[in-house]
């Protein structure tokens, strides 16, 4: 080809249009929000020099009616592609707040809507960089259809493909409902927000004086309302978390989440993990000193880590291979189940299910969390979903019983006869229905009304119930319980458990789809 | 009849440290395992356990008479140590032990409780004209009569709750006007607190030392003093740094204050070791203040200065026999130095730090003493104090001793936790401490900070930490990510997998 | 080829280097900066005096600096993001660590007027106070433990929400609480 004919030239005139479009001017502005470009963030998110932009000329659609105008501009205010990510195939769009706020017009929603498409063909993940102010106005309808085609390809690639939103800057109205549906949502603090109606609105519907940040920032979200699950507090840091979200997730729900093998020797002996429980059943500890112990050095990563903190959630790496971890958080509300716990927690069983990761229980929950709160929100229909999940999960599940384990909370947090694959206790557990202070009350109430001495009496019951009942032997000779393991071999016990797994398959009756609990 | 073999009512540095001495004299030393710490390092230096670590309590063995009586039975002893803190002064738990027939190493319960309680003390010593702060031994009515007795005794003056402790209910008035509107103050706080409005009034000694003297009794009306520690490094009641001697005291003062110390022991016919504490003004004019009747916890700083076993003569004693020495007999030779290595978070006001100990080298050497309870591994637990050791430091002279002390510190080496190092440090560079000048408000008025900090050492912490930073980044860049094996399904579940959708 | 690279400690971020990273910025609570260019240098540049530093570890020492032929005891005692707080001879510094354009943000973020919020803590659930681990004045950051709160026969930490002082403590030891009874005070700012 002639490059100094006439056909090449437009093409360089058009390349440098593009080029000047997105000029320093408009970074400038960006910058001055203490956020970074469309462009920008795309270069953090992928590996050097491998993504690959489509659609880069798209105009916006030309609209006739006289309300407002559309600023002529290449890609209609959006960035999509794809690239590689750790060395694998990922989809992206990326929204550009300098071109017309970011705003989903019709062309803007037609472009997205192509790239998940695309991303669901190839059974690779998307990830959307959201930084817009909304359904464009002026296009009114057609912006509203837009959104709609969008939330359908959501839902259509929920369970297929994971699916990963990052919140850089507004996400109002409607605009919401997409990263809702994707399995994680990350947030940078200070400069996002996420709100269904805006301060604007609440203030003149309810007279109160909010900010953005205090209405929908990623505070609010990642502490109080749950809706996002990461917050980091700079854009590379946000992108950086996407990173590594992503290497413990496979590409689509036929694969096997990627191995990454430890390049160091860990020891098959560690005593550590003996002295973290502490043998005191009421003194409360950080269950994730356990976690760190047994899984690989630095690959547990927590999600939701703000959120509902009696219950810890996450992903690592043992011997290599991803796990999903659920942990109760004795350090927190003594690690009892209350309902936004239950939510966490079924909301992650069923990401890793989806995903064919494999699941570890570590368990030590007193109970469900009691009181008239909990019970008027319905903690019965709440707690019923982790229950749920539970059991509908069919990847290899293992349980280790740390300390107590009591009740119903003992048959939620993956039970052998729910489906735990293999249940494991340390000599630390305590199974019953109830702990001893409640069962001695309920069952020697009179003989304790009676007493002269009830406190000895009590004591001296509560000795002979733990003795009795709640300890892991019991459950270990009834096959409730397949092993008690000394807690420094945990890690060993887990590594060989859940290679006998692997290639575990469960035939679920055919159904469209169950009904879990909303 | 001697004794035989000991309970040790106690934990941490000081079980150890009667453990010593016992094995010395050919004694048998009990512990007590808990299941507040099942592994603590002191159970490894008694010669018999007395395991209770399945027991869950909500009172601490060593605060329950009951079960240390229990023990006492079991085990069979004829002695009980009680260290510090704990119960080691309570009349009751040592009047329990002697009907008991077992021998409790301290004074007498009757003398445990006159000294224990403030205000007969106080009468104690004004009969017998022990120098006091002048002031009331009966409770204030109301502000005219406070006025009236603090314009006889001068300003400025502090109002003290009767029942009190702690500084609160607790105000100092410099001047006549204040009078009313801080006697309100001192009666509604006094009220709240202790729920007792009553207080009384003293002259308020301004920037005192804390000056304290080790004597030492036995039953047949031996008193000796071992010359007196100078403890005014303190924050909030809690002793820092304690050196023996006082650079403040000349030997005429020693003296003086030195026969009143033993004066007193012999008025209430003291028996063990002991330490009557005086506050010293800048007129050199000395004010008793308390008694206590038990083993102190800066007792290493005598014993450095005078070759001494204070452990030893207390066990001694208890068997009824006489002191070894006279007063003539005892120098003082050189300085000791202690620092009490705690736990603590010097920059967040010395509040506990709790963590494991990674690790801990202590500086050894021919001068200097460590006590420790602690070994590396070791968890500072909220259940105890947060002391982790005890650095004393002999010189020939208090330079020497400084100089030393100093060394000593650079050699300590503790990981995992924050200490009190820093703050000591800093104490021994400060010129007031170096010229032996400062009074009990030292940490208030001295010091700027807390712990020094230079320049250097904040350049290193921050290229550290940005070190840090590239590494865990790099890592996470370079994790090669193997998607294949990922990929490589057995056909078995590929095969169930799809036919499942 | 991974040790070659990590010896060099080039920063690349897995990112598109058209421009590659030449600083790294630490700042410390006090908002002083500290400037490390890029390739990270061993050699450390202070008054004019240049020196280098060795990370070195023994089984009775653990990890420690060695520079100008002095030993600093040196640990991460506590890290979030980009979070580090560093206990060098027993004093500790945080820091966080910033690339050009997060710290241009980080300044930006600082400029604009934040609003000050306080925060009042108030029980999560009935139950007894069983000890208060911190007092008044005292300065706290997020989720550091402040007390220790029984319910259920079972202790649970309670963390500060937000990093700041602790204003007022209106509970004491021993004490019961009622679901939302305001126990603690923390205010931003001084």
């Amino acid at each position: 080809m002639d490059t100094n004919g006439k056909l090449f030239k437009k093409f360089l005139e058009r390349e440098n249009k593009i080029s000047d479009q997105f000029s320093s001017e408009n970074a400038k502005k960006q910058h001055a929000k203490g956020k970074l470009t469309a462009r920008e963030r795309i270069d953090l998110l992928f590996d050097k020099d491998t993504f690959e932009e489509i659609d880069a000329f798209v105009t916006p659609a030309t609209i006739t009616s006289k309300f407002g105008k559309i600023t002529e501009s290449y890609g209609d205010g959006v960035i999509v592609g794809h690239g590689k990510i750790s060395g694998r195939l990922v989809f992206n769009y990326a929204q550009d707040f300098t071109v017309m706020g970011g705003s989903l017009g019709t062309v803007h929603a037609q472009k997205i809507a192509k790239i998940q498409k695309m991303a669901l063909k190839m059974g690779a993940p998307i990830i959307g960089l959201i930084d817009s102010g909304g359904a464009r106005i002026q296009e009114g309808i057609a912006s509203l259809a837009g959104y709609a085609t969008i939330f359908k390809n959501n839902i259509n690639s929920s369970g297929v493909i994971p699916q990963i939103s990052v919140i850089m800057g507004p996400a109002a109205g409607g605009a919401v409902y997409s990263p809702a549906l994707t399995d994680f949502i990350f947030m940078t603090n200070k400069t996002s927000y996420m709100f269904v109606t805006g301060p604007s609105v609440v203030k003149e519907v309810l007279n109160e004086d909010v900010t953005d940040d205090e209405l929908g920032g990623a505070m609010v979200h990642c502490k109080k309302s749950g809706v996002a699950q990461m917050m980091f507090e700079d854009e590379e840091q946000t992108l950086q978390g996407v990173r590594k979200l992503l290497t413990y997730m496979p590409s689509n729900n036929m694969e096997n989440p990627p191995v990454i093998l430890n390049p160091d020797e860990i020891p098959e002996f560690n005593e550590k993990v003996r002295d973290i429980v502490p043998d005191d059943p009421n003194k409360p500890y950080d269950v994730k000193e356990v976690i760190n112990q047994i899984v690989d050095p630095n690959t547990f990563y927590e999600t939701s880590e703000n959120f509902a903190q009696n219950i810890v959630v996450g992903f690592a790496r043992l011997n290599g291979n991803t796990i999903g971890i659920v942990a109760n958080q004795p350090k927190v509300l003594a690690g009892t189940i209350d309902i936004n716990s239950s939510i966490k927690g079924a909301r992650f069983i069923r990401f890793c299910d989806a995903f064919n990761i494999p699941l570890l229980t570590l368990e030590d929950v007193p109970g469900f969390l009691p009181g008239v709160d909990q019970e008027h929100m319905g903690i019965i229909r709440n707690g019923a979903k982790m229950l749920y999940a539970y059991t509908e999960a069919n990847v290899p599940k293992i349980t280790v019983i740390l300390r107590k384990s009591y009740g119903g909370a003992y048959i939620v947090m993956n039970s052998k006869n729910i489906g735990g694959d293999f249940n494991f206790a340390w000599p630390t557990a305590e199974i019953a229905v109830m702990g001893p202070d409640g069962a001695v009350a309920i069952i020697y109430k009179r003989d304790l009304a009676a007493s002269d001495d009830p406190v000895t009496l009590k004591k001296e019951l509560v000795k002979t119930y733990r003795d009795e009942i709640a300890n892991p032997y019991i459950a270990d000779e009834k096959g409730y319980i397949d092993e008690v393991i000394d807690p420094a071999i945990t890690r060993k016990k887990l590594i060989v458990a859940f290679e006998a797994l692997q290639n575990k398959h469960v035939a679920t009756p055919a159904k469209k789809h169950g009904n879990i609990p909303l | 009849m001697s004794i035989k073999s000991i309970l040790i009512a106690n934990r941490g540095e000081i079980a150890i440290r009667i453990v010593r001495t016992c094995k010395i004299m050919g004694i048998e030393t009990w512990g007590i395992k808990t299941s507040a710490e099942p592994t603590a390092h002191y159970l490894t230096h008694v010669d018999k356990i007395f395991d209770m670590s399945d027991e869950y309590p909500e009172v601490l063995v060593f605060l329950d008479v009951e079960k240390l009586m229990n023990i006492i039975k079991e085990t069979g002893v004829d002695g009980v140590h009680p260290g510090y803190g704990f119960l080691a002064e309570n009349a009751y738990f040592a009047q329990r032990c002697i009907s008991e027939g077992v021998k409790f190493i301290g004074p007498s319960p009757d003398v445990i409780h006159k000294m224990g309680n403030k205000t007969v003390a106080r009468q104690i010593a004004t009969k017998h004209d022990i120098p006091l702060a002048s002031g009331t031994t009966h409770t204030i009515r109301d502000a005219a009569e406070a006025k009236k007795v603090a314009d006889k005794i001068g300003y400025p003056v502090i109002i003290k709750a009767a029942s009190g402790g702690g500084g609160r209910g607790m105000r100092i008035i410099h001047k006549a006007e204040e009078l009313a509107q801080m006697f309100r103050l001192a009666t509604n706080e006094a009220e709240k607190a202790f729920n007792d409005p009553s207080v009384f009034i003293e002259k308020y000694i301004q920037n005192p030392k804390h000056i304290e003297f080790q004597i030492l009794a036995d039953s047949h009306g031996n008193v000796v003093h071992l010359g007196e520690r100078e403890c005014s490094i303190q924050r909030k009641h809690q002793k820092l740094i304690e050196e023996a001697p006082s650079p403040a005291l000349t030997p005429e003062l020693r003296k003086i204050m030195g026969d009143t110390a033993v004066r007193i022991a012999e008025i209430v016919k003291y028996e063990s070791a002991g330490t009557v504490e005086f506050l010293l003004d800048q007129n050199n004019d000395f004010y008793f203040m308390e008694m206590n009747t038990r083993i102190q916890v800066e007792h290493p700083v005598t014993e450095m200065i005078t070759g001494i076993d204070l452990i030893k003569e207390q066990i001694r004693v208890a068997n009824g026999e006489k002191l070894t020495v006279t007063q003539k007999d005892i120098k003082l030779n050189g300085w000791a130095i202690e620092c009490r290595i705690n736990a603590e978070d010097v920059q967040a006001r010395f509040s506990p730090y709790l963590g494991t100990i990674e690790k801990m080298v202590l500086p050894v050497g021919e001068n200097i003493r460590v006590d420790s309870g602690v070994i590396e591994g070791d968890s500072i637990s909220p259940n105890f104090d947060s002391m982790i050791a005890k650095l004393i430091v002999w010189g020939e002279d208090r330079q020497t001793a400084i100089k030393e002390t100093k060394k000593a510190l650079n050699k300590l080496w503790i990981k995992g936790l924050k200490t009190t190092t820093p703050f000591f440090k800093t104490v021994l560079n400060n010129e007031s401490f170096n010229c032996g000048t400062f009074t009990t408000s030292f940490i208030e008025t001295e010091l700027e900070v807390m712990h020094e900090s230079n320049e250097e050492e904040e350049v290193l912490a921050a290229w550290f930490a940005t070190l840090k930073y590239i590494d865990e980044r790099e890592k996470d860049t370079l994790d090669q990510v193997d998607y294949e094996q990922g990929k490589n399904i057995n056909p078995w579940v590929l095969n169930k997998r799809l036919k499942s959708f | 080829m991974i040790t070659e690279l990590k010896e060099k400690r080039q920063m690349r971020f897995g990112r598109n280097s058209k421009k590659e990273l030449k600083k790294l910025i630490a700042v410390n609570t006090k908002r002083k900066k500290f400037e490390f260019t890029l390739p990270f240098s061993e050699h450390l540049n202070l008054n004019g005096k240049e020196s280098e530093v060795l990370i070195k570890e023994d089984e009775k020492h653990g990890t420690y600096l060695l520079w100008k032929n002095k030993k600093y005891p040196v640990e991460v005692i506590y890290k979030n993001q980009n979070r580090y707080e560093i206990l060098l001879n027993g004093i500790s510094y945080i820091y966080t660590v910033e690339t050009p354009t997060s710290y241009k943000r980080m300044r930006f973020l600082a400029s604009k007027s934040e609003s000050k919020k306080n925060e009042n803590l108030e029980a999560p659930m009935p139950g007894k106070i069983v000890e208060i681990l911190t007092e008044e004045g005292r300065d706290v950051r997020a989720g550091e433990p402040l007390l220790i709160l029984e319910a259920m026969k079972m202790q649970n930490e309670i963390q500060a929400p937000i990093s700041g002082h602790i204003k007022k403590i209106y509970i004491k030891q021993g004490q019961s609480v009622l679901k939302d009874d305001l126990m603690v005070e923390i205010h931003v700012g001084k």
